[in-house]
């Protein structure tokens, strides 16, 4: 067991050292120069150097890797005297743009991705699972039709597209949800959710509609599985073949798609918060791309990688529980 | 029966919640009615930063910063009428010896929001500051001209020696050769007072101490700024600024088309909010079906100047007659299409270097033609300069993140009908300034660009676009246009104090320039905002096309 967890833990970690390396990499071969935008107008041979030496990016590229790596572990500073910049330890990098520590950005921007993406997740797995199960079970009524076509409109349809329609609709020709605020939970709970409603939804509606399609399939192909049969001849309640046996089993599959969904989105809903002005890490990750900000890309990048490394090693632990046959011994 | 009672009382919830109004819409008020001292002003931005640290900021005097800092001087700009610079913390500055050398005097009784009094030192150290590596990425036309070459800012324990302050109240600087526009330089943001000593933090844009009518009460990074109203700023002190509302809230990262969809519905506190982004083209054309949303965008009579430039360095661009001749080639008719739709929302077409609203600005037309061009002309010069084949093999460059791909392809088919051939060349960001701004050798023959001045002066308009030594090494002189003659021209206009002599200098260079014709003037580019119906005094000068932000203010 502790030898697995190791296994695992090793293979993350090269993982996103290998995922670092490359955004690195990936920013230096396009003509990027992050000191232009530190460098003034108008912006001279001389500023553009004193910038370049003060950010430092005027070391050999591999050189300015390894000072980041380093960086993680002793911290950063930045310049020297009165005016220099501290980066402590772990020391993800420092946007000069945004002039704060990008692990403290990314902080900053978290609980709001977070929110983001808790809301919409139980609504997509909660609704597209009850959907998917109660089409399955009544396979080719009206209700199944619906849902499938609903569910093809859902994987289809751009989320921008379903976002912006939802806004002019929902938000400004019935005006029934607002549009455009985000507030922090700890501020006004009621706010925040009420806040959140349509960006919820919209997430949801494209996500849940993939649920949808695999739970129903799964279920029918549970359904007609032996054991199901032994259970029903057996006397076993229709409810408890369905909740009990057949649904657990459905549910591997979805935990897995969940697992690495959350985790991709909690890298930041880059669309999703665009379009409703959120202030999340997706819409900090697009900041930072129009802005040269490569600190704050690579910190953004890396985190992402991490959630989703981190969701991978989550939903393969959770077999165990759903699945006995997978349980670590 | 259960799932029907459960659907029925969710209806009843849903329309319960559509009764109340997610967002209030209310019948929109008067938006030309004069705004009171008051209210909370709201400003959505599109930008997830606003950088209130004066070194830092790029910002116009009319702008966001100067809600929180004053400047050295400041700037009254008025529809129908050329900007002018006015005091703020100090006069408009004396010089004695031909405008080598500038003294300021700053009013009595002035105080930073903290309390403690303004003077002559703070602004100084606010100037020193701009210099220190750590806080780059501002305006800087005052550096090179105050002789810090190797100054590296106050925080190593050195002063700048061509900046004086012999008494609280006055400060003079010393410059390295006379500069007749320094009372515009002196209205950059670095001109702004940091307390002496202070501001040595990285992040002292989110507590900067404030000199202007408000201070900033919180800043919460990417999403919302809060400006509360600073009780030490003396409004009779003060003449560009109207600091009318109690509270200004500035909301982050807020997309464009949402928030003019928003400002369109007018509703709950987007009445009392205006747009800091341009509309676009879309944008207005969405609006035009609102009555009430039409009637509250502003748009502004000119702006910044569209121009396709001409690597004059680069054969055939070498020869006068080749680029007189893309200056019938072109269609700027089409440019305005392609730009906005629209002629009325592009702006009008351009003749000048000079952009309107500025001192001593002259209309003219050296090379009179109708607005779609005149191809045979084009085709005639360039037989008469050896090409009548017309030219093949130019190349066209352009910054990927400046949309400019329609309105290159619209230059690009009215070159065609003169028989020039050009192949469009996308780069990045970083790539195209590199090539277009830092590169000794570029490879490109055209480029399209624009430009506004930083200040309101023509000098501001001509000089970092046409002197010699701003070729290359970061300089914007993308037309790489250089002539001793008109290089002498801009050095005397520089240095002439005289307002009225300095314009009719500018104006007289403004065609010299043009019959080099380095460049072809497209238009003078439109800008459209939208505000929300309990917004007063929102308009946007002759220059800049920007609106004025100090003078804002909420209507009952």
């Amino acid at each position: 067991m502790t030898k697995l967890v190791l296994t695992r833990l090793g293979g993350m970690v090269l993982v996103l050292l290998i995922v670092a390396f490359c955004t690195f990499v990936v920013f230096y071969l396009v003509p990027s120069d992050p000191a232009l935008l530190a460098c003034g107008k108008p912006c001279t041979p001389e500023n553009l150097a004193l910038a370049r030496e003060f950010m430092g990016f005027d070391e050999p590229w591999w050189q300015q890797f390894l000072t980041f790596l380093g960086g993680i572990f002793t911290g950063r500073t930045f310049g020297t005297g009165a005016t220099a910049i501290h980066c402590s330890a772990p020391c993800f990098g420092y946007s000069f743009r945004q002039n704060t520590d990008v692990l403290e950005l990314i902080g900053g921007r978290l609980p709001v991705t977070f929110s983001l993406a808790v809301g919409a997740a139980v609504l997509w797995v909660g609704v597209g699972v009850a959907i998917g199960v109660y089409a399955a079970l009544r396979k080719d009524s009206w209700f199944d039709r619906a849902a499938l076509a609903g569910s093809v409109i859902g994987v289809s349809a751009p989320v921008y597209l379903v976002g912006l329609l939802g806004i002019l609709v929902l938000g400004f020709q019935l005006n029934v949800v607002p549009v455009g605020n985000y507030t922090p939970f700890a501020e006004d709970p009621v706010r925040w959710a009420w806040g959140l409603v349509l960006p919820w939804c919209v997430l949801a509606f494209a996500h849940g509609a993939h649920y949808v399609k695999l739970t129903r399939s799964q279920m029918l192909e549970t359904m007609n599985e032996d054991f199901i049969r032994t259970a029903r001849a057996k006397g076993v309640k229709e409810r408890t073949v369905v909740g009990k046996h057949a649904l657990r089993n459905v549910l591997l599959p979805v935990v897995t798609l969940t697992g690495i969904e959350f985790g991709s989105l909690l890298g930041g809903a880059v669309i999703t918060e665009r379009v409703f002005s959120l202030p999340g890490l997706g819409g900090l990750l697009i900041e930072a791309v129009h802005s040269r900000d490569l600190p704050t890309l690579l910190g953004c990048t890396l985190f992402a990688g991490f959630l989703v490394v981190v969701a991978n090693a989550v939903v393969d632990l959770s077999y165990g529980l759903l699945d006995p046959r997978a349980r670590l011994t | 029966m259960y799932s029907k009672r459960i659907l029925a009382a969710a209806l009843v919830g849903a329309l319960g919640v559509s009764a109340c109004g997610a967002n209030d819409q209310k019948a929109p008020g008067d938006a030309a009615a004069k705004p009171d001292k008051g209210g909370t002003l709201r400003i959505l931005s599109e930008s997830r930063t606003i950088n209130f640290d004066p070194a830092k900021s790029q910002s116009l005097a009319i702008t966001t910063l100067g809600l929180v800092h004053r400047r050295l001087t400041g700037w009254q700009n008025a529809v129908g009428q050329p900007a002018k610079v006015v005091p703020d913390l100090g006069d408009t500055g004396r010089t004695t010896d031909g405008g080598r050398t500038w003294t300021f005097v700053l009013q009595e009784g002035l105080k930073f929001s903290d309390g403690t009094p303004i003077t002559s030192a703070d602004v100084k150290w606010g100037v020193e500051r701009s210099f220190a590596p750590a806080f780059g990425g501002g305006l800087g036309y005052h550096k090179d001209l105050l002789g810090g070459a190797d100054y590296k800012g106050p925080f190593e324990g050195k002063e700048l020696d061509s900046i004086e302050t012999p008494d609280a109240k006055t400060i003079t600087f010393k410059l390295t050769r006379p500069y007749g526009d320094w009372p515009w330089i002196a209205s950059t943001p670095a001109f702004a007072p940091v307390p002496k000593g202070k501001g040595a933090e990285p992040d002292y844009q989110e507590h900067a101490i404030a000199s202007g009518p408000y201070q900033i009460a919180t800043y919460a990074k990417g999403v919302e700024v809060k400006l509360s109203r600073n009780q030490n700023w003396d409004g009779s002190k003060d003449q560009v600024r109207a600091g009318l509302p109690d509270d200004i809230v500035i909301q982050l990262g807020q997309d464009a088309s949402v928030v003019s969809q928003r400002l369109a519905a007018d509703s709950g506190d987007d009445k009392y909010a205006f747009g800091a982004s341009f509309a676009s083209p879309a944008q207005l054309a969405q609006l035009q079906a609102n009555a009430s949303a039409k009637s509250r965008v502003v748009t502004s009579k000119s702006g910044a100047i569209a121009y396709l430039a001409l690597n004059t360095q680069k054969a055939p661009l070498n020869n006068v007659k080749v680029r007189q001749a893309f200056q019938y080639a072109v269609n700027k008719s089409n440019y305005q299409i392609a730009s906005a739709g629209t002629a009325a929302l592009a702006g009008d077409a351009a003749t000048t270097l000079i952009t309107q609203g500025i001192e001593g600005r002259e209309q003219f037309d050296l090379y009179q033609t109708k607005p779609e061009g005149d191809p045979e002309k084009a085709k005639a010069l360039l037989a008469e300069a050896g090409f009548a084949n017309g030219l093949d093999g130019l190349t066209l460059v352009l910054n990927k993140s400046n949309n400019q791909t329609e309105k290159a392809e619209a230059i690009q088919a009215a070159l065609a009908r003169a028989g020039i051939k050009v192949t469009l060349r996308s780069l990045e960001a970083d790539a195209y300034e590199t090539e277009t701004n830092l590169a000794d050798n570029p490879t490109y023959d055209l480029t399209l660009s624009s430009w506004q001045p930083d200040f309101p002066s023509a000098n501001a308009n001509i000089q970092p676009l046409f002197a010699t030594s701003e070729i290359g090494k970061g300089g914007y002189n993308i037309s790489r246009y250089s002539n001793p003659e008109v290089d002498e021209l801009i050095e005397e206009a520089q240095s002439t104090v005289d307002v009225g002599e300095a314009g009719r200098k500018w104006a007289a260079i403004d065609k010299r320039i043009l019959q080099d014709s380095p460049v072809v003037p497209l238009i003078y580019t439109r800008n459209s905002f939208i505000h929300g119906s309990k917004v007063g005094s929102f308009f946007i000068a002759d220059f800049p096309a920007y609106p004025n932000y100090l003078q804002v203010g909420i209507t009952k």
